[in-house]
């Protein structure tokens, strides 16, 4: 390349002896060896000293981030580019130890979704433009300005930890390593994530509080138990590989129109209905149907349902509101059917105070086997859970009830029915509709 | 609904995914959260085979800084959480603010303080979402308060957050985003699909926050094109470098509120229920503009002289209008699902303490009956 991404006589804005500088030459020199066109690479810096690095680059993109979330950015510019765009850009963050453990989960996301995407982690051990401070790579007994008596928290194995995370491409080198700017090549044409972890000492705070010169990384290295050299280089399907693939076998989901061709009862008021079951037994599916089946004969319709935070277990509890109007509030305040079908359903209604609400018109379809609180209301007995099984018990809830109403026809919940369960609907249906022998049964109310 | 030839029984959370569609998303990336999980999924579902990438991202802040990545190289997109992954959040919508990068969030609210009620619903996030920049920046929140307003206000937030380049907030909440609706989505409105304003001067050279002005957004280049961008969350000069101070810098400080202001008057939404003489005006949004309207229709068949204004761009203020739906009623209802009454707290200086009446309540939806009461007794 005949212009160098960071000038050669530029004056950096680091410390004398500070790694930052180093790492930074050494990056140049791998993208020029690269010769990667400045239009397809993205520098993103995360904050810190490491943060000024972008400044220094006259000629690529250049993103300068919040802390600790300069991967996540970087991540967000390449799975556009690769999935979306052309795919030609590479992003490589600069990042420090600070910036490295408080984003940490922004890079074992990266790497286990394998972004192309290379990260050079600057870690001098503790935090230096702020001070000094100590931060999780800091080694055991290490001074810095908060921990003026000795570390003793060990530092974090970044490089293993990455290497946990299915990283492809990891390496751990110092930043007085000949070969640095090799390995950045090869970290940056590595297909994927990358990662280099590269060991620096900060001439302001490490070099002043503790007996150490940049000739001494490798001891500190080593008392840390730090692997060096390229630990990992494999190659793995990115992320838009299999996306790609993954895209290529789905089609969009035909949206499910519903005819309107029904007619329905004269409503002079919206209609409340409220279906009470247990969770897993299809009370919301019996709500849709019947919101559907309304729909189908011209009416309004409002559904929501509520449940215990676990999803399979406990009470299922639908509200559906019909009518003749659009429905401004969505909510029950004088509930006109309530349909119980178990247990679980009735204690929540209990529980809910929905009972409080019944007014005399109120019509209560409850299972046989229910022991209903004193209310008024009309309140009808059907085996609900008899007819054809548990599972089922609040479709024939629905079912009985607009054979009863006769608020829409039949017919256009059996539509609903056979639109949401196709070559099933036929013995759902003569399962639902079976006789059991049970007239309705009107308990007069006190 | 007669003559109704495309109807659906969806959710508000569904048609806020459709309508982004629509709008011609084509990033999303999520993380699951009662009550947006919807959104997400739907996203999930449909962006594949349509095109776009819709991915799962390991915690909120990356999911919107994944959608700020995809932002910075043209995409349109977009995220979804509520308020616990809101707060997350709000570190990353203050980079898209400084670095004008456009996105749009969809915040459904749920019962706070923290994870608060996952499966309650709320309109406590409204000054949370408005007042979450150092510097108070505005921030354009869209609340919709039915399903068509979800797939309508979707797309009026990408249209803004392309057009003058912000983040754009839809403002949502459990229960519109959870409840189904019957929808005709033939009678849909469409917005106008925008793109960002391109540089495209090919003998100049980029500069990648210089503006024609104040009041408009810097041309657009994307990162990995030609022109080379260079962004930054810092205080920069119009070139994105580091400046302290400089008069350039401040300036844009300055600009990235003043476009929004500019365009003020060009985002108000309400919807108004004007009443001859009105000497009540009843105030709502979201899912109590749903009460709000139907006490409104109460009192009006009984034969009382109320109003009803539902504002559906909550950010900017839209003053003009409230000022001019509120002359001459001598009290003003502000009807909203939060303790404080929150939007009342802004709305108090425009229309005066003194005939304002705060509507309040939380763990329910306001009910008609309760706004009646009100109008009663205040």
């Amino acid at each position: 390349m005949s212009t160098p991404y960071v000038k050669r006589d530029s004056t950096l804005p680091y410390c004398k002896g500070c790694g930052h500088g180093v790492v930074l030459r050494a990056l140049s020199e791998a993208l020029e060896k690269l010769e990667i066109p400045p239009a397809e690479l993205a520098i993103v810096t995360d904050i810190g000293c490491v943060g000024l690095a972008d400044a220094q680059f006259a000629t690529p993109h250049t993103i300068h981030t919040t802390h600790g979330r300069s991967t996540a950015f970087a991540g967000g510019l390449s799975l556009a580019d690769s999935v979306l765009g052309e795919g030609k850009l590479k992003p490589v963050v600069l990042i420090g130890d600070g910036g490295a453990m408080i984003g940490l989960n922004h890079l074992v996301n990266a790497a286990l979704l394998n972004l192309d995407v290379t990260v050079l982690v600057h870690n001098n051990f503790l935090f230096g433009m702020t001070g000094g401070q100590n931060s999780a790579f800091t080694p055991l007994e290490f001074v810095t300005s908060t921990t003026q008596a000795g570390n003793t928290t060990p530092p974090l194995d970044l490089a293993q930890c990455l290497l946990a995370a299915r990283a492809p491409f990891v390496a751990r080198q110092l930043a007085t390593d000949r070969n640095l700017a090799d390995v950045l090549a090869q970290a940056i044409s590595h297909r994927g994530f990358a990662i280099v972890e590269i060991l620096e000492l900060c001439t302001a705070y490490a070099t002043r509080w503790n007996a150490l010169t940049g000739a001494q990384l490798k001891q500190v290295a080593d008392r840390c138990g730090f692997q060096l050299g390229i630990l990992r280089a494999e190659q793995r399907p990115m992320f838009a590989d299999s996306y790609r693939e993954m895209a290529a076998r789905v089609r969009p989901k035909a949206p499910r129109s519903i005819r309107v061709g029904g007619s329905h009862a004269r409503l002079a008021q919206p209609v409340e209905v409220i279906l009470a079951g247990t969770a897993g037994e299809r009370v919301q599916t019996a709500a849709l149907l019947l919101g559907q089946a309304a729909m189908q004969a011209g009416l309004h319709v409002t559904l929501k349902s509520d449940n215990p935070v676990t999803q399979g277990t406990g009470f299922s509890v639908s509200e559906v509101i019909l009518s003749e109007q659009e429905i401004l509030f969505t909510g029950i305040e004088q509930p006109d059917v309530i349909i119980i079908v178990s247990g679980d359903g009735l204690s929540e209604l209990e529980r809910n105070g929905i009972f409080e609400r019944v007014q005399q018109e109120t019509l209560i379809l409850a299972d046989t086997s229910l022991a209903l609180p004193d209310v008024p209301g009309r309140v009808v007995r059907l085996p609900l859970r008899k007819t054809a099984g548990v599972n089922l018990a609040a479709l024939v809830g629905v079912v009985r009830w607009i054979e009863m109403s006769r608020i829409l026809p039949l017919e256009a919940f059996w539509e609903a029915l056979e639109a949401q369960f196709g070559a099933i609907a036929t013995p759902l249906k003569a399962k639902l509709s079976q006789n059991t022998g049970t007239e309705p049964v009107t308990v007069p109310t006190n | 609904m007669p003559g109704a030839s495309h109807l659906e029984l969806l959710t508000g959370n569904r048609l806020v995914a459709l309508g982004a569609l629509d709008a011609g998303c084509r990033f999303f990336s999520g993380y699951p959260i009662t009550p947006s999980s919807e959104i997400y999924q739907t996203m999930m579902g449909e962006l594949p085979a349509r095109g776009g990438l819709a991915l799962a991202a390991p915690d909120e802040i990356t999911a919107l800084a994944y959608c700020v990545g995809a932002s910075l190289t043209g995409q349109k997109a977009m995220t979804a959480t509520s308020g616990p992954g809101w707060c997350l959040m709000i570190e990353t919508v203050q980079y898209a603010v400084m670095t004008e990068t456009p996105v749009v969030i969809a915040v459904v609210q749920r019962l706070g303080p923290s994870t608060g009620g996952a499966t309650q619903g709320a309109q406590g996030d409204v000054l949370l979402t408005q007042y979450c920049t150092s510097g108070s920046y505005t921030i354009p929140v869209l609340a919709p308060s039915n399903c068509r307003e979800c797939y309508e206000l979707t797309q009026a937030a990408f249209y803004w957050s392309e057009r003058l380049r912000t983040p754009v907030i839809l403002l949502s909440d459990k229960e519109v985003g959870m409840t189904s609706e019957s929808v005709n989505l033939d009678s849909l409105n469409r917005w106008p699909v925008v793109e960002r304003k391109p540089f495209s001067n090919n003998s100049a050279r980029f500069r990648t926050y210089a503006c024609d002005c104040l009041e408009d957004p810097p041309n657009f280049a994307a990162v990995g094109g030609r022109a080379r961008v260079v962004a930054t969350g810092s205080v920069h000069d119009q070139e994105g470098r580091l400046r302290k101070n400089a008069p350039e810098v401040l300036e844009l400080l300055i600009h990235l509120q003043a476009k929004i202001d500019a365009h003020a008057a060009e985002i108000v939404l309400v919807e108004e229920e004007p009443c001859e003489d009105a000497d009540l005006l009843i105030v709502s949004y979201g899912i109590s503009a749903r009460a709000g309207r139907a006490a409104t229709r109460q009192l009006r068949a009984e034969g009382r002289r109320a109003a009803f204004l539902q504002i559906k761009s909550l950010f900017p203020v839209p003053k003009r209008e409230i000022v001019r739906a509120a002359a001459g009623s001598k009290r003003v209802l502000v009807v909203e699902e939060n303790l404080t009454g929150q939007y009342a707290s802004v709305l108090e200086p425009i229309v005066g303490s003194d005939r304002l009446v705060r509507v309040n309540g939380i763990g329910h939806m306001i009910t008609p009956g309760e706004i009646l009461d009100r109008v009663e007794t205040a």
